[in-house]
Parts: structure tokens; sequence; C-alpha cells
């Protein structure tokens, strides 16, 4: 299974995509909003996206929505990885199209549960 | 996973995130409206907090999140930023510089207590925007402090891939033919024109506009870097050696074979040393905030403009220009740009303006630092020159306007009517010129009275494969010259040989179009006698130091050649004529000349003006230390000796405090400019009793880099200039003798006596 992991701190993408790994997946990476749409096109069999809210060129607000106007990623799951301080704006996030989020900072094991939710894992 | 590795990422990341910060502070302080900056600043502190928190740094967490709760309110405009503000929001940076460089070090975050700092954000946060406005006209920005340690550099360089590094020239049939109907002893390979650098350098200026392109980029460690660049040398070495062996060869297809070889290689060359290369903006991105701070603290207001930012150069020249710069640029500040309100007494705007430019020159680097502020007074400096007995009264009449302004690179010179702690301990502009200079740069000051001073900074791209002059000296042996001192080659024959070149009171000139051109014997340069000459040719090698020109008398003079500079062995380190060493085409080695060390051993130039200048006044002393007139630094040990030390034996005066003196073996030691340098007292020398009272210590720097020894000295009193004239020869050891100075016996220190008794030479014997 493909990831897809969206975040402009190199950092940051190496500790998800690190996750991401130890749950079993292929891991893709984008450095915002903008990138993630050009590396979807080419990998449409992608079945989530770890997505950040806070990014230069197109945030991920904009890259929801913008997933959520293009018809062909209805089967893509959409995960905001979010802080405290932008828990207030969760439920843009829920209607623009995410199916889970997760707060900053979280442990393998807070993401296999809700990939469990997402039943991405078993 | 690695926790290694995304700990050492976060860090990279970090610290060129932070170095962005400081400008975009500058910047949004001019603008606070700037969205697209604030946002941007924003999401830097908001990265740090997150990837902060994965990796268990929970007090930079903490710190970051109160940054970022102040930044969010400002940047949904509740609030508004003020200097305060600023002023607190700088503390976070600094904070989270200072917490970074603590994970770098020993892997945790330090948990050092910044509470107060929260709390002061916390408390900025939850101002109402009203009182915010009054509280800030009220009370004007504090000073901030300076942060206490330069930003981790991680060891790391940006390698740009494909798209800067070109692939090596494929046209090798067609360029061949024509490099063959050369001559095939050049060996000089294509260096390519500054146009063409410069459209690289577009180049990269557009890839950092597009971040999308960063992808084409990958970190590579430096030490790599350094190990490629001295294989490429070695190379370039062979390739020299085989050049030679092919002129002497008629094989066709192993000549085209050696011109390819010979194309490659350049090729190779220029893109490993590109792969070194930095652009300067890396360190000119520290000065907005640096002049920010300091235009704070000294009631300025100056804006900072650069232009040139991407222009490249050798890390290690980065690194060797970045203090002078500082410098520079803190002087400027400091003692060109005038207060406000003087500026505005004068017409000008209140607003002074620091120009930064950089640019590639005839294979070197400009950099111009320029200000609009008071200028320096010519007539000003020589009274200061005449009164701190650096040159005497009458020679300061001859000066021209431009000498006299140059007194300010002598050692000892400071301008600034009070010493401020910000620059000028009074041995400032010296060390500025006697760093650019080690590199082979050049450095020279412009400045009219009233409207500003310039000070342009010359300096080679790399230091590590440099083009140079080949000539031989009387015994055949070949000698490099750098062919940036090189400034024209003259051949005297017949006649003009014999009778060309005239003695002036012994020193030998040659009228160069009306000119007279100072000479130097090459063999004399070494101190080896006169050889036998041949009256029927002279070679002339005019080179320039400094602003001066002298021309060298050599044998023969060969042809150019790229040569790598190898550093001398430990014995021949401190020879002043030669810089270093190469290994010639045929395997042998050749000495590289210092054209500055020849021309300041030949009293061409002296070592430092003033020297030059007393010796002239000294006439018929000259050359009898008894009666030289010499420079002298007054100081006093202990309670009451007072004592006298050369000021040629003075590198740098310095202050330290107390807690920063280390203990090292039986060994007072304190870390200096990235070495431990190992320092003596005085008085303990002297009178057997240690420097007593205060919290800082005087210290006198002698030797340079790690050969440095501190002399601690109770107070500085004075810079004289005095005939030295021994009243009484000493038997008490480390004392030269007894010289009346100002009309009170003083005792001049025998330094070398000094520093070799003490168990401080032990320290650096051994380095």
């Amino acid at each position: 299974m493909k990831a897809l992991v969206v975040d402009d701190s190199r950092a940051m993408r190496m500790i998800l995509t690190g996750m991401l790994k130890e749950c079993g997946f292929d891991v893709l990476e984008a450095k915002h909003g903008r990138e993630a749409l050009t590396c979807l096109e080419s990998n449409p069999d992608t079945t989530l996206a770890l997505i950040d809210w806070n990014m230069p060129e197109m945030n991920g607000l904009e890259l929801l929505q913008a997933l959520k106007a293009d018809g062909r990623y209805g089967s893509l799951r959409r995960m905001m990885v979010t802080t405290e301080s932008e828990m207030a704006n969760i439920s843009k996030a829920m209607d623009a199209g995410a199916s889970e989020y997760v707060m900053k900072p979280f442990t393998v094991g807070v993401i296999q549960d809700k990939l469990r939710v997402l039943g991405l894992v078993s | 996973m690695n926790e290694n590795e995304i700990v050492r990422e976060f860090l990279v990341e970090s610290a060129e995130n932070l170095d962005q910060l400081d400008q975009a502070f500058v910047q949004l302080e001019k603008d606070p409206h700037d969205r697209t900056n604030l946002a941007g600043i924003f999401r830097t502190i908001h990265t740090i907090k997150g990837t902060s928190g994965f990796l268990g740094f929970g007090t930079l967490e903490r710190v970051a999140h109160a940054g970022e709760n102040l930044l969010s309110l400002l940047r949904e405009g509740t609030l508004a930023l003020d200097a305060p503000m600023t002023s607190a929001l700088l503390r976070v940076v600094d904070a989270t510089r200072r917490m970074l460089t603590h994970v770098e070090a020993t892997g945790s975050d330090g948990g050092e207590d910044y509470s107060s700092l929260i709390a002061e954000l916390e408390r900025l946060a939850t101002r109402t925007p009203d009182t915010s406005a009054v509280v800030a006209e009220a009370a004007p920005d504090a000073p901030v402090p300076l942060p206490a340690l330069e930003p981790a550099n991680p060891p790391i360089a940006v390698l740009q891939t494909a798209a800067d590094v070109d692939a090596p020239a494929p046209q090798g049939a067609a360029s061949l033919q024509v490099t063959q109907a050369d001559e095939a002893g050049t060996t000089v390979p294509n260096r390519r024109s500054g146009q063409d650098r410069r459209s690289g350098d577009d180049r990269r200026a557009q890839d950092e506009k597009a971040p999308a392109a960063a992808d084409s980029s990958l970190r590579i460690d430096v030490g790599l870097l350094d190990r490629l660049m001295n294989l490429v040398g070695e190379l370039v070495l062979a390739r020299n050696q085989i050049l030679q062996y092919t002129a002497t060869q008629t094989d066709s297809a192993f000549v085209s074979a050696t011109q390819r070889l010979n194309l490659v290689t350049s090729e190779l060359q220029e893109g490993v040393m590109k792969t070194r290369m930095q652009p300067i903006g890396n360190i000119w991105t520290k000065f907005p905030r640096i002049v920010r701070d300091l235009a704070v603290q000294c009631g300025r207001e100056v804006r900072i403009e650069m232009e040139g930012r991407d222009t490249e150069l050798d890390k290690t020249i980065i690194e060797a220009i970045k203090d002078p710069l500082t410098h520079i640029v803190r002087n400027s500040v400091d003692h060109g740009i005038e207060p406000p309100d003087e500026r505005a007494a004068k017409g000008k705007p209140r607003e002074g303006v620091l120009s930064l430019r950089a640019f590639h020159e005839g294979g070197q680097i400009n950099i111009e630092i320029a200000d609009d502020g008071a200028g320096i007074d010519p007539e000003k400096v020589k009274r200061k020159a005449v009164s701190r007995g650096i040159i005497a009264s009458e020679q300061a009449a001859r000066l021209g306007d431009h000498e006299a302004t140059r007194l300010v690179f002598l050692p000892g010179f400071s301008t600034a009517e009070k010493i401020s702690n910000i620059s000028g301990r009074g041995v400032g502009m010296d060390v500025v010129k006697t760093n650019i200079e080690k590199i082979g740069g050049q450095v020279d000051i412009h400045s009219v009275v009233g409207s500003g001073t310039t000070l342009k900074i010359k300096i080679p791209l790399t230091l590590a494969i440099i083009p140079a002059l080949i000539v031989a000296g009387a015994d055949g042996e070949r000698y490099a010259i750098p062919q940036v001192s090189l400034l024209e080659l003259v051949r005297l024959e017949g006649t003009q040989a014999r009778t060309g070149i005239e003695s002036i009171q012994g020193t030998p000139f040659y009228r160069l179009r009306g000119n007279l051109l100072p000479l130097v014997y090459l063999d004399e340069a070494f101190e080896r006698g006169t050889a036998q000459r041949d009256p029927e040719v002279v070679n002339i090698v005019v080179l320039k130091a400094d602003d001066r020109q002298f021309g060298l008398i050599v044998d023969a003079i060969h042809d150019t050649e790229e040569i790598v500079v190898k550093p001398l062995g430990k014995q021949l380190k401190g020879i002043a004529t030669f810089a270093g060493a190469t290994i010639m085409g045929d395997g042998r080695v050749a000495l590289i000349l210092d054209v500055m060390g020849i021309a300041q051993r030949a009293h061409v130039i002296s070592e430092a003006r003033d020297r030059r200048i007393s010796e002239g006044d000294a006439g018929d002393h000259a050359g009898d230390p008894q009666h030289d007139l010499q420079a002298l630094l007054v100081c006093r040990v202990g309670d009451a000796d007072r004592m006298a030390i050369p000021l040629n034996r003075v590198a740098r005066l310095e202050e330290f405090p107390t807690t920063s003196i280390e203990r090292s073996g039986s060994q007072d030691v304190v870390q200096y400019r990235g070495v431990i340098m190992p320092l003596i007292d005085l008085s303990t020398v002297f009178t057997g009793r240690p420097t007593q009272g205060g919290d800082l210590r005087q210290v006198v720097v002698h030797g340079e880099g790690d050969r440095s020894v501190g002399l601690v000295v109770g107070q500085i009193l004075d810079i004289v200039n005095e005939r030295i004239d021994i009243q009484r020869r000493s038997t008490r050891h480390g004392v030269l003798g007894s010289v009346v100075i100002q009309q009170r016996v003083t005792d001049l220190i025998d330094v070398a006596a000094v520093v070799g008794t003490s168990s401080a030479s032990d320290t650096w014997a051994a380095a």
C-alpha cells in the first residue's frame, strides 16, 4: 500500500515516513499541497495521505479542498496532522474531506489505532 | 528509522530557517502588515515546535509554543506588532539557537530556565491592541542582547546537481583541433569567462525562487568535498606532468589523448571547485539582525541594502572573511553613520544606508561595504596618528588624503573618540586587513567627509588552485608567483640592461614610463648574497604589494601554470618570503613566493606603515636598534611596575572576564578565536604575585593562531613612539633594560624571554 506524507519540514517528513513504513506502507513525500497533487497524479493508487496544515505554496486545507473538487481521489483517505493550536479549525478540515486527524506529537501506536479505524491496517 | 539522522536533519533544517528569520524580523519591523512574511515566520517556529515535540525536547517545545501563540495572534491581525514584541520574538530565536546548539553538542535541549521569556510572551499575547500601542511609545525598545553563541553551523553543504555542474565538454573533437593548433607547451587550461560564471549564478538564483527545483539538490559531507578537492589537485599535478612529457612526443594519438585529458581535468577541477562554492549571501543573512540590534543599541537608524548576494566564493574563503566583514559592518554602524538628529541637521535623511555589494571581476571577488555616514576626516586621522606617536607631524603633512585615511589600518589605531564595547578596542581595522591579506586579498578604504566611507575588498575565488607565473633564480631553482600580484613583465637587453638600473641611496630603481620602480633581486630577497649576474639581460617582474609596485629581478621567466597550493612544512611556515609550495610538471617542488612578504623584507613596503615612516625619519640611525624609533605599548604590571612591550610583538589587545580563564595543568588558558591560548601573568613573572582585583583581565596577545600567547597585564596605559636608548642593561630575567619613556624610567620587556621561559611555551611548542 502506498501512503503520501505532505509536510514542508524535512525532519518532520523523516519522522512520519519512518512511522508509516513501520505500519507497512510504501511512502511517498511531498513538501506542499501543490507537489502533493503532482505526486498523486502519477500515483493514483495511493491509499493514504498524511497532511500538515501549515505549508507554503498550498496549505493543508487548500489541498483537501482541491482533492475534494477532483473526483479521482474518492478512495484516498486523508488524515490531518495537527497541533493543539490548530484544533479549533479541525472541523473545517473534516468538512473539506479529512477522514481523520492526529495531534502532534504522537507515537506509532496512535497512528496504528487511527489506521485501524479507517480499516487500513488490521 | 534512525533517531540520530532525524535529529541531525532537524538541526540542519532549523539552522537554515532561523538564519532566514533574523532577516524576516527586520523586514517585519519595517512592514508589520506583511502577511506573507508573518506567515513564513510563524511556520518556522511552528515547525520547530512540532518537531521538537516528537523528538522530546520539552523546553524547546515550550519556548517555541509561546512564540507561536504570539505570532498566531499577529498573523490573524488580533495584535499589532510593536518593538517589545519584536524583541521578545527575537529572544525566542536566540533561545532556540542556544538550545539547538546544546542539542547538537549533548543531545538534549539543556533544560535552561526560559520561564521569564515564556511569561513575557504570554503577557504580550494577552495585551489589548490599544495599550500595546501606548506602551510601544512609552518604552522604546530595550537593547536586545546579542546572541552569545553563533548558530550551529553543521558541516554540510548544499550541492547543486545536474543544474549547476556542467557535463564534461563533449565537444572534444572540435575544440581539440583548435587547442592542438596552439603551442603544445601552453598548459593554462581555459578559464571560464566571468560572463559564463555569472549565468551560472543566475541559474542558481532561479532555483532558489522555484522551490520545486530544490529536489535536484543533495547534501554532502564537507569532509568528502575536501577530499575530492585534494584529489583533483593531485590530478591537476599529474596532468601537468603528462602535458610536459607530451611536449617532447610526436605520436599524434598520444598527443590528442593528452589534450582530451587536459580538457576533462580542467572541467572536473572547475566542477569540484564549484561544489565548494557558497553564495556570499550565506554570511550576509546575519547582517540585518546585527545591524538592527546595533542600531538600537547606539541610537542609529540604519537601512541595509545588499547587491550580489548570489556571488559565490570558496567555502574556506567564506569562513575567512566572515569575521572581518562583520567587524566592518559593525564599524560602519557604530562609527560611520551619524545619530538621526545629527543627520537631520546636516540635511541628510534620518535613516542611514549601509550597502553591501559583491561581484566578480577578473577572477577575483570584489566586496564593497559603503555607508553614507560622516566619512573619515583625513586631517583628524593625521592628528590622531601624530598624537598616538604613530607618525611624526612633518610626515603627516606630506601624506595625501587617501594615504592618511589608510592610516586607520595601522595597528593600535582607532578613530572613535570614545572606545565603545561594540567595535574598536583600538585594534580593529588592522586585524581586518591582516585577515584579508592572509587569504591573498586586499582591502582599501575610500572616504569623503560628510558623505560616507567605502571599504573595498578584493579576494581570490579559491585558495586551492591558482594561476601562477613560474620564474627561475640564479641557481636555476624555480619559483611560482601568484598571478594576482603580477602587473607586467619587463625585459631589458644590451645597453638598456647595463644602464637602465639606477641606484638611489643604495636602492636600485628602474624608470618605468617615468615612474621610479624600486627593484628587488630575487637572490637578495633570500639573503643568499649577490650571485653572478648576466649583464646583457635583465628580467623584471613588476608586482604589486599593497598599493605599491616594485620590480623583482629574476634570472629567467618560464611559463604561466595552474598550480596547486600545498602548505609549507612546519619548519618553513614562519618564513615570510614563501607562501607555500607546489609540485611542478616534472615532479619537482617549487616554492610559491609571498609577494607581500618579499616587499616587506626588502623594505619596499614596510611591515606596518608606521615603521616605514619612522625608518625614513630615523635616517642615519636606521639599522642601529638602540636608536631606532620604535612604537611601544606601555602598561602597568602588578600594582606598580611600569613596563613597555615593543608594539611589533603585539598582535592584539584583548580583555577577558576572569570567569573565562580556565586552568589546564599548571597553566592558565583561555579560549580565543577557536584555539586554546595559554596566558602568562606578567605580574607573576616579575613580582611573584598574580594580577589582582576586578573581574576583567587586560591581555596582550603575542603571536598568531595556535601559536598565540596572552600576556596578562595590570592596565594598558599608552602607546608611545620612542627612540629606544637603553639606559641600563638589565640583569633581571625577562627584561631587556630600562628606557626613559615620558620622563619616567620604564622596563622594556623581553617578550621572547618571557614566553620562552614560561610553561606556556610548552603548550604551543607541542601544537
